[in-house]
């Protein structure tokens, strides 16, 4: 909590992506830079994110892009399925912040991937199904 | 004068962040003044900025603080200063770069002087003083902690930042006291992370956060959000009063001001709407 790994925006992203919370406009924004060589699966180089939500959704923030940095797109989809799979065992309002998290990694690779086709696509926002009920408050701690 | 910025954003939050460090009372007492001298010349370069039309936000690199003797800190603030220094050239309002530049040099030699000391800020002792609180008391204090130490940093910068672009001086106050309560608090939040060896570096706010494009919605959900936040001090307090009467205390009288913050919000939304209606 001290120290998330990761943490920050990146002036030189070639992508960015958007995870976010309907209910309380909560948002994890990623951003990748991506090593491709011709007929490999693109690397994520270097990866950044920030959050506007709360202390869970930075923690997993922190775990989820570590795992993500060094990999390649086929297996950063593996991790996304993977933590998505883990949270239909999760209470909703447990739920919410990990998953917001994977989607905006989604969203992320799906932007770099479909600009290749419309170069001027702007950032995708994936948004979450789980509800995020914090004891705080269900309007998003943007402005406490 | 963007990077002047963000290097003086990033020199005020560290000297803030020795201060908590530090045990001797008079080098942290010095280290407040002087890391609020900073964020002062912070706002000041802000407001030349926003006089010269340029666009700018409260972007910044992490600031590393993770230290053993408060030496590593003063030596790394007095390398910010330095920096600090360099950049103040691009300052084209002469008084204005006179003016750091000289608290600046003055600022540096002081800091030099301040005697080294062992830093218990980081050692995740997680108790406070000697309160023996249960563990899930101690939990519940550890996330309140990182959460609202965050919380008031972004309300320094959202009203500081809201402040710096308006002209009504009703507002205006308003604005000033959130600021100065946040920073209250901000203080009181961070020394007790440093007591209990928790102390961290709030993260960066996006822009979208102070960059507020419906001030009424803004305030509106601020004022739901000062309302969760009580509730949130109130179980606090509930959940140490059985272990620490004082902790229990503080968490009491931060709820009552955050009473007083909602009717401040409250003010400011009336004025808004009164004034959209006049129109």
């Amino acid at each position: 909590m001290a120290n998330p790994k990761n943490y920050g925006s990146m002036d030189d992203a070639d992508a960015i992506g958007i995870g976010e919370n309907p209910q309380n406009g909560e948002k994890v924004i990623i951003y990748l830079r991506v090593n491709e060589k011709d007929g490999e699966s693109p690397l994520i180089e270097d990866i950044a994110f920030q959050a506007i939500g709360c202390m869970t959704t930075v923690v997993a923030g922190s775990i989820i892009t570590g795992e993500a940095k060094g990999i390649d797109f086929d297996v950063a989809e593996q991790l996304v399925a993977v933590t998505l799979g883990m949270l239909e065992n999760v209470a909703p309002e447990e739920a919410a912040c990990s998953e917001m998290v994977a989607l905006s990694l989604k969203a992320a690779m799906d932007t770099y991937s479909r600009r290749k086709e419309e170069p001027d696509l702007p950032a995708m926002i994936y948004k979450i199904e789980n509800n995020c009920v914090t004891e705080n408050s269900d309007n998003g701690g943007e402005n406490r | 004068m963007k990077k002047l910025l963000e290097k003086t954003h990033e020199a005020w939050l560290a000297t803030l962040m020795t201060a908590f460090m530090a045990k001797n009372a008079k080098s942290k007492q010095t280290l407040f003044e002087f890391s609020d001298i900073m964020f002062r010349h912070f706002t000041w370069i802000e407001h030349d900025l926003i006089v010269r039309g340029m666009d700018y936000d409260y972007d910044r690199d992490h600031i590393p603080i993770k230290v053993e003797r408060l030496k590593t800190m003063t030596d790394n603030l007095l390398s910010r200063i330095s920096d600090l220094e360099l950049l103040t050239i691009e300052c084209e309002d002469e008084n204005l770069r006179h003016r750091i530049e000289s608290d600046l040099s003055y600022i540096s030699k002081v800091i030099a002087s301040i005697p080294d000391e062992s830093v218990e800020a980081f050692d995740m002792n997680r108790k406070y003083g000697d309160v023996e609180l249960s563990r899930e008391a101690t939990d519940a204090l550890t996330l309140f902690l990182f959460e609202e130490s965050y919380k008031e940093y972004e309300l320094i910068m959202i009203y500081n930042y809201l402040k710096a672009h308006s002209d009504d001086e009703f507002i205006n106050r308003i604005f000033q006291i959130m600021v100065d309560e946040s920073f209250f608090h901000l203080r009181s939040f961070c020394q007790m992370m440093s007591d209990m060896g928790i102390l961290g570096v709030p993260r960066v706010i996006h822009r979208s956060l102070y960059s507020v494009e419906d001030m009424e919605s803004f305030l509106r959900d601020g004022i739901e959000e000062e309302t969760a936040a009580k509730e949130q001090c109130r179980e606090l307090s509930d959940a140490v009063a059985a272990d620490s009467e004082e902790l229990a205390s503080f968490f009491d009288f931060i709820n009552y001001q955050e009473s007083y913050h909602i009717d401040l919000m409250k003010e400011a939304l009336e004025y808004y709407t009164s004034s959209k209606s006049d129109k």
